[in-house]
């Protein structure tokens, strides 16, 4: 399967009366855009607003931050399932652009746990999002519509803008193509390279919001997945997109995968890029077992693969489901890298670990996703809420976004931290 | 503090005090205006910017005999010197040394909110006892060392009053790095910028791995214990069980504090009462299911059908509550012992039910 990926760099977004890009910079007509949202009939209104870096914004109920693509050799083929008619994801060209986001709040949520994301101050040094120039897009329910239903409009709606935007740079020159192109399955081992694999935990149905998974793959929710094989260009070609709300986590980081991406780099020279096994954390004993075992074995006997990257999502319990998996693997002679992210900022690295399995004796700290971090700024503007909208926090204090300091986890600052493995942080202990 | 001459207290045993040797141990505290024995060094190191205005002095055999009482009266000592700083030791391996350092340090530190720094050899067992409350720099196992231990105590307590922020944590905190000014972690955990991404070094390390060469695991797995079961109880009919979960099921307006995250706090609460008025205090699950029907995170209406119908004696009237959600595993058992205790004292108790979420 082969993709390319053909970036062009926007340095500048403007409304204007056509969307189109020159020179890096890209128009976009708002009217347009709006109707285009407007056609689904959940949503009754949508406030649309252009951000900058340095722009003394603060946007929030984030539920998803996505980056502008569009397929450009293959109709109807954009996020499959969710937009596009259903087809296998990851062929052909795709038009991205880089240095601008489409950054998608829902501000009638009843969610506690939503984004956040300011456009100067501490938390835009801390996020590349808050580098880039952002298209934010806040829709309003309309009358009747359910509230999870409305949530699944409001993702719709940001894919639409993504799809939007990219097209409207057509005949913009392409600054960078990247080319990903694999075999899979591939069990030539003439080059006498270990073959590796990335076992990728896509969702974890613990925080389900009323008891509803979030639509994430090809236009469905995966609670009940068995372990399934992937090819790595389904993931970055928009296969799978963000849950519904940000966790360390979202459409933007998916589709630019951090350990996808990384195996790829590393295909042909020190090791061979076997695929990807996707699959869903468990909430019951059983069925974490039985997946493990099927995890392994597709690792192992389709996937051929000598070695594995065990990715994990947040959360406790995908912490000990991905840790059954990596020990199923390591049975079977499959070596493992795993992801942990400790839970607590109180006592040892060692501390935190929640299996007892001396075969997972390499364990990556893929950022303690929880981290506090108190923020003292002030936004002179708000979007997808208001200066009175709720700020969660665990411990039970109560907080707004009109507050000169908020204290606030990391996991909820879009792009701060990155659950595929994007981000620079390492945990150390102080 | 710019410019300002910082007041400091030291403190110090009766051998680096000056009192005498082993057969001095007994001495209580003492009180000696300005810097004594390596205090003179420790002066030396402050310069101009601070001065020595008392050193505390307590014989490790009398502090040892009562470690919280003599903290206790070493702080009111300590405290009318209105100090800005205080330095204890460095200990070396002196074990009672390092536990009277430890005990002064996070006395000191708790009550006046000042940076308190002592210095420890590895092994002391003052080091495992308060790292958590003091900055503990390393120090070699004889006080031949005692000059760069001082040197670098001074230079990390300066470090630590300019409040300079640590731009490579995340949330810029001022905390100094442990390696960088050579003291023990305090068991906290930071997530910290660094030159590689996770999925760097993930595949860097695991490509290491499968050639069989060395890697680097960024953390060290435990060992765990083996908690053996106890022996089942025998006649339910004759006995008094209680209820524990760490569901995060409280009172309406959570009266405990109990955080719904990373919370430290266990609390205890009549069962009747709080069936009447509740709340859910945890961020790990859904709670919608549980506030419809706590019964199904505490099992009170089997139980009650369970009296009734005579298999179990009595339901004891006090429900133990906890929020397990993301706390460190070493406090999880220190609860435990606590929550064991208590229902130790209660003498009526024979048995507990524990659910979980």
């Amino acid at each position: 399967m082969r993709l390319e990926i053909e970036s062009i760099d926007i340095k500048e977004i403007q409304a204007g009366s056509k969307t189109h890009a020159k020179n890096g910079v890209l128009e976009i007509n708002l009217k347009e855009l709006e109707e285009l949202i407007l056609r689904d009939p959940r949503i009754k209104s949508v406030e649309m607003d252009l951000v900058k870096p340095g722009d003394k914004v603060r946007i929030l109920n984030i539920m998803d931050v996505i980056q502008p693509r569009c397929k450009i050799d293959k109709p109807d083929a954009d996020f499959p399932g969710f937009i596009g008619k259903m087809q296998i994801a990851g062929s052909g060209r795709t038009r991205s652009l880089r240095g601008v986001a489409i950054v998608v709040s829902y501000p009638s949520t009843n969610r506690k746990e939503v984004g956040l994301l300011d456009m100067s101050g501490p938390i835009a040094e801390m996020s590349p999002y808050g580098k880039m120039k952002n298209v934010s897009i806040a829709p309003a329910i309309a009358p009747g519509v359910e509230e999870r239903d409305f949530e699944n409009a409001v993702k719709i709606a940001g894919l639409k803008t993504a799809i939007y935007l990219a097209r409207g740079a057509e005949g913009h020159p392409v600054d960078e193509v990247e080319v990903y192109d694999l075999d899979i399955p591939n069990l030539d081992r003439t080059s006498g390279l270990p073959r590796v694999a990335c076992y990728y935990q896509i969702y974890t149905p613990q925080f389900d919001y009323l008891a509803v998974s979030d639509p994430c793959f090809y236009g469905t929710d995966i609670r009940h997945l068995t372990p399934t094989v992937l090819h790595p260009n389904e993931v970055l070609d928009g296969g799978v997109v963000g849950w519904n709300a940000v966790k360390a986590l979202d459409t933007y980081s998916i589709q630019n995968h951090g350990v996808i991406k990384e195996l790829y780099r590393h295909h042909g020279k020190d090791l061979i890029f076997a695929g990807v096994v996707g699959m869903v954390a468990n909430i019951e004993p059983t069925a974490r077992v039985r997946s493990a075992c099927m995890a392994a074995k597709l690792v192992k006997e389709v996937l051929g693969a000598d070695g594995v990257v065990l990715v994990k999502v947040t959360g406790g319990m995908p912490h000990i489901d991905l840790a059954i998996a990596g020990e199923e693997c390591e049975k079977v002679g499959v070596k493992t890298a795993i992801f942990t992210q400790p839970l607590t900022p109180f006592g040892t690295l060692s501390d935190t670990i929640l299996f007892n399995a001396p075969s997972l004796n390499l364990i990556i700290t893929a950022s303690a996703t929880f981290e506090r971090t108190k923020i003292p700024w002030k936004a002179e503007k708000f979007l997808g809420g208001t200066a009175k909208t709720r700020i969660f926090c665990p411990d039970p204090i109560e907080q707004y976004a009109g507050d000169p300091i908020i204290d606030i986890e990391e996991y909820l600052l879009p792009g701060v931290l990155d659950c595929t493995g994007s981000a620079k942080v390492i945990i150390k202990e102080y | 503090m710019g410019g300002k001459k910082l007041r400091v207290v030291h403190f110090l045993n009766q051998f680096f005090g000056q009192i005498g040797s082993e057969e001095k141990a007994t001495t209580g505290f003492v009180v000696k205006e300005g810097p004594v024995g390596p205090g003179l060094a420790l002066q030396k190191e402050l310069g101009d910017r601070g001065d020595i205005v008392a050193t505390v002095i307590c014989g490790d055999d009398y502090f040892s005999a009562n470690v919280d009482k003599n903290a206790e009266e070493g702080l009111k000592l300590v405290a009318s010197y209105q100090p800005d700083l205080f330095f204890a030791g460095p200990a070396f391996a002196g074990g009672r040394y390092g536990v009277a350092c430890g005990s002064m340090c996070k006395a000191v530190g708790a009550e006046l909110g000042i940076f308190v720094i002592t210095g420890m050899y590895e092994e002391n067992p003052g080091v495992d006892l308060y790292r958590k409350y003091a900055f503990i720099c390393k120090a070699p196992n004889m006080a031949r060392g005692m000059p760069e231990v001082l040197r670098n105590m001074v230079r990390l307590a300066f470090r630590l009053i300019s409040g300079e922020k640590e731009m490579r944590i995340l949330a810029r905190e001022n905390l100094p790095k442990p390696e960088e000014y050579n003291y023990f972690s305090r068991n906290l955990l930071r997530n910290e910028y660094c030159d590689k991404t996770i999925a760097q070094r993930a595949v860097e390390k695991l490509v290491a791995k499968l050639q069989g060469k060395p890697f680097e695991s960024e953390v060290i797995p435990p060992t765990f214990e083996k908690v053996p079961p106890p022996a089942p109880i025998k006649d339910l009919s004759q006995c008094e069980i209680a209820l524990i979960s760490d569901g995060g099921l409280v009172p309406k307006g959570n009266p405990g504090r109990l955080a719904s995250r990373s919370n430290l706090k266990w609390g205890s609460y009549d069962i009747e009462t709080l069936f009447c008025e509740y709340e859910v205090t945890h961020a790990g699950y859904f709670n919608d299911h549980v506030l419809e029907r706590p019964d199904r995170l505490v099992p009170f209406d089997v139980m009650r059908d369970l009296v009734k119908e005579g298999k179990v004696g009595k339901l004891h009237r006090t429900f133990f509550s906890t929020s397990g959600n993301c706390t460190v595993s070493k406090r999880c058992g220190e609860m435990g012992e606590e929550i064991g205790a208590e229902i130790k004292r209660r003498e009526t108790i024979a048995g507990a039910i524990l659910t979980s979420t």
